[in-house]
């Protein structure tokens, strides 16, 4: 119960099925679709972020991984060289002779002339010690006058080191003369076997292109590139370190070298990060978040148009399909309301379809058939009914009066009034005839005032010099039909009630004329006149005399009104000069007799 | 309905933004030059980062201004939207570069200036600041009662005009211990012989300043020889290997140096700031950096010093 008011405050502003539908698939696609959308952007901007990650972490771990091997490889030389002996007995051993000494370093040249032809990536290999004792390339180069090797990083931290090789960051070497170039210095102290002291440094320069060029190589997208920190979080290799420098942009590489996670957000950019043991050296990928999810501004309108396309087309169909849904509705609704209004006839529902609908359409041509073929007995019910009760209420002619002529009849034929007798005989019996032989409801003027005529004849016979009357009926009506006993029962009542009672001689008037659309007819006397209280009551069914049915006027004017309407029947007027006016109006054009 | 929503959705893939062309003529393409091979490396970087077009065209040489005339004529019908030039000559340039700004093409100066003034922006040194940071340095070496003497490189030039300047500002109230300004006309042998002769003339003489490469290592070669590094302090501008190593072993004191690397990228930036509508500075500072045997191998500085050209 409830649930239904609810029901209705929430469909209840609609004023078609149609538009419910309409509307309520409207919204429920609109919210299908937004979720749609909401979902599938989320998830694509996931999708995208962990693709770009995983794709990221491979390049990045990759050029981790080259720079791994190929700093192994090169240790591997490094250490060949370092352990062969020759190195430290050239700069420690005291004990050779100059000639000796001679002959040790070039054997090293020769070494060092083998690793450096056969690569091209390394510079300088070189080996220093504290008591100034230098191998350098082919012996030709010569270290920089001005510069203090002892000085420079990678010396000591070759020094400080307990084993095994430091890896510079890269830089300018300034320690070999009139050469500046760019290196990263992998270094190994040497011990002096004499003291178990490190009191030298072996060490190889590689040409800073071989590592810049693993990670300039490597593209991350259209803005992303790689760089790399050392263990101090200075830059060896940034594609962009100029600007860095200068202050044009910014790279948040305190936050890299605190950071545990292998990747995360900073700003627009998405850092990746791969540490490697071996270096120290962190490889960092960095993508534009921007750029990562300027595709993905495409995917989105993608959607968004795709979408509106979609919902545009199915709010087409679906405006169709509930136009289709409620036809049948509708035309069961314009069906009804032809009920309504009585037309029976074009009611009936075309069945098209065999769902619920057809079903209900289907119920109600039956019960509309139903309804009306109730109503068509109603009706013929009612109109047999009336005509019953018409027949019921045609006057008899009565009884009095027929004693009466006879009496009449009688009294002249023993007064041997032979020709009277046939003529009033005669006259009774063309009444008789007329009353009894006509099973129609409805005779012509003519006929009927043929009938009063009849009985007129008798009266005057009867009333002789007390009774004269004329008749003039307009031809124009005399075709027009009027119901049966209509005008003698008012020609009767003007001879009882109005002449009877008149001393002198009753005048009575019949005339017939059109007026309009209508055929009236008029009864005239000019008798005694109806007493007011009487004229008041005149339609009102009356026993009016002993013995004789209330078959006056209010008879004929009830039998009238049935036939014809209200707004035909009678009217009662006093007529100047003493006596009664009645007129009988009825159509002029008839509707035709209704026999079943 | 759904090819048509396929459609549309292509239609919306399919609208890329077309690139904006940018045609950088610099004074130079020499590869052994650092300076401009540092410059070009900053603007290529730039156009890369600003999602532009980028050629770079020009001759070998600085001095052949008809040939940079020819290429900045070529630019020209190629239509780009922005004209980055470094123009070889104050004059002789100055035309045709008007007769691109007249065809609509924006342009922007590096490095140098020319005659009308037509660029919608100019990204180069602050010579005057350069000079002043140089003048400031000086002003702290300077031993009280010692003259200095100029080696300015060319009369007349803008930049040498704007150098002394911004020295004689940086200097401050030392200033008027500059007794002398010798031009060398850009030639090493002829600084040589004018800071020898400054030397010979002047026994207070106790600095020397250059206002450019030339200027600075002929100055430091004469003092060198001379044997008078410690008695006379030499301080200059640019950056040459050659400077370097006369810094290194303590003939130079100190040198102001340019960042061609930043000014190819501001280059670039202004570009893209002006074919986008932005309202722009139209001057640009592209800054400098005083260098000195100490900080001459601090991580920063060495990248300024040794840009990466050709290594072998």
């Amino acid at each position: 119960m409830r649930k239904g008011e609810k029901k209705r405050t929430l469909f209840g502003r609609f004023k078609t099925i149609q538009g419910t539908m309409l509307v309520s698939f409207t919204v429920l696609m609109v919210i299908a679709v937004v979720t749609f959308m909401i979902i599938a952007v989320h998830y694509t901007n996931n999708s995208i972020y962990e693709n770009s990650v995983n794709y990221t972490t491979q390049i990045v771990q990759q050029v981790n991984y080259d720079i791994d091997s190929y700093m192994e490889f090169l240790e591997n030389i490094s250490y060949i060289v370092s352990r062969s002996g020759d190195v430290s007995n050239y700069l420690f051993n005291e004990k050779q002779s100059e000639e000796e000494k001679e002959k040790e370093r070039d054997r090293i040249i020769a070494q060092f002339e083998t690793i450096m032809d056969s690569r091209s990536d390394i510079y300088n290999i070189a080996a220093v010690a504290k008591n100034g004792r230098t191998i350098l390339n082919d012996g030709q180069d010569q270290f920089a006058e001005y510069i203090n090797i002892y000085d420079q990083d990678w010396y000591k931290e070759a020094m400080e080191k307990k084993g095994g090789m430091s890896i510079s960051s890269s830089h300018v070497q300034n320690a070999i003369e009139d050469s500046y170039k760019w290196v990263i210095t992998l270094s190994k102290a040497l011990v002096n076997y004499n003291t178990g002291q490190n009191e030298g440094v072996f060490f190889v320069d590689l040409n800073y292109r071989s590592i810049s060029e693993l990670c300039s190589n490597n593209k991350i997208g259209n803005k992303g590139y790689i760089f790399i920190l050392d263990d101090k979080g200075k830059i060896v290799y940034h594609p962009k370190q100029q600007l860095l420098y200068g202050g044009l942009i910014h790279e948040n590489i305190s936050e890299i070298m605190l950071s545990n996670e292998e990747h995360f957000v900073s700003g627009d950019r998405l850092y990746t990060l791969s540490k490697s043991q071996k270096t120290g050296w962190t490889v960092v990928g960095v993508v534009n978040t921007e750029e990562l999810f300027k595709n993905n501004k495409k995917a989105e309108s993608m959607y968004l148009i795709v979408s509106i396309v979609l919902l545009t087309g199915v709010l087409l169909i679906s405006s169709v399909i509930s136009k289709e849904i409620t036809k049948p509705i509708r035309q069961l609704r314009d069906s009804m309301s032809m009920v309504e209004e009585g037309e029976f006839e074009k009611a009936n529902v075309a069945i098209t379809t065999q769902n619920e609908i057809g079903s209900l359409a289907n119920s109600f041509n039956v019960m509309t058939e139903r309804i009306h073929t109730l109503m068509e007995q109603n009706i013929y019910e009612q109109s047999q009914k009336r005509k019953n009760e018409m027949k019921a209420l045609q006057a008899q002619i009565n009884p009095h009066f027929l004693y009466n002529t006879l009496d009449s009849i009688i009294w002249m034929s023993e007064a041997g009034r032979n020709e009277e007798v046939v003529l009033m005989t005669s006259a009774l019996a063309r009444l008789l005839r007329q009353s009894i032989s006509n099973d129609k409801e409805q005779v012509t003027i003519a006929e009927e005032v043929d009938y009063v005529k009849s009985y007129l004849t008798i009266q005057k016979m009867r009333y002789k010099d007390k009774l004269e009357y004329s008749i003039d009926v307009s031809p124009e009506i005399s075709k027009v039909k009027i119901i049966k006993f209509a005008l003698q029962p008012l020609v009767e009542n003007a001879i009882y009630h109005g002449l009877k009672y008149k001393e002198t001689r009753g005048n009575l008037l019949i005339k017939g004329y059109r007026d309009g659309d209508k055929a009236c007819i008029v009864i005239e006397d000019d008798g005694a006149g109806i007493p007011e209280d009487v004229k008041a009551h005149i339609f009102e069914e009356r026993k009016v005399e002993k013995g004789r049915k209330g078959v006056g006027a209010p008879n004929v004017q009830k039998r009238l009104q049935l036939y014809y309407g209200t707004e035909y029947g009678l009217t009662y007027k006093d007529r100047e000069g003493g006596g009664t006016v009645v007129v009988v109006t009825v159509p002029l054009l008839n509707r035709p007799d209704e026999e079943r | 309905m759904i090819v048509v929503a396929i459609y549309a959705a292509r239609g919306v893939h399919d609208q890329e933004e077309p690139r904006k062309q940018v045609i950088f003529i610099p004074k130079t393409l020499d590869k052994t030059n650092g300076f401009w091979t540092s410059l070009i490396e900053g603007s290529r970087l730039g156009a890369e980062e600003f999602n532009m077009d980028l050629e770079v065209v020009g001759g070998l040489s600085e001095e052949e201004v008809d040939e940079q005339i020819s290429y900045i004529e070529k630019s020209i019908e190629k239509k780009p939207d922005v004209l980055l030039v470094a123009p070889c000559s104050y004059s002789e340039t100055a035309n045709v570069l008007k007769k691109a700004v007249k065809q609509g093409i924006h342009l922007v100066l590096i490095d140098s200036v020319i005659e009308y003034d037509v660029a919608t922006a100019i990204v180069a040194t602050d010579n005057y600041a350069a000079g002043e940071e140089l003048g400031t340095y000086a002003n702290s070496l300077l031993e009280d009662g010692k003259e200095i003497g100029i080696v300015a490189h060319v009369k007349g030039a803008s930049t040498a005009i704007e150098r002394e300047a911004g020295i004689r500002k940086g200097l401050g109230d030392k200033a008027n211990m500059i007794t002398e300004t010798v031009f060398c006309g850009s030639s090493y042998e002829k600084a040589y012989s004018q800071t020898k002769k400054l030397i010979e003339e002047n026994s207070k003489l106790g600095m020397i300043i250059g206002t450019n490469e030339y200027a600075s290592v002929g100055a430091a070669r004469a003092v060198k020889e001379l044997g008078l590094s410690n008695k006379i302090k030499v301080v200059g501008f640019d950056n040459s290997i050659e400077e370097i190593k006369l810094l290194e072993e303590g003939v130079f004191q100190g040198i102001v140096i340019q960042k061609p690397f930043n000014m190819g990228y501001l280059g670039m930036k202004q570009a893209k700031d002006i074919v986008e509508g932005k309202t722009i500075k139209k001057n640009t500072d592209s800054g400098c950096k005083l260098i000195t045997a100490e900080n001459l191998y601090e991580e920063e500085n060495q990248k300024l010093l040794y840009p990466f050209i050709e290594q072998e």
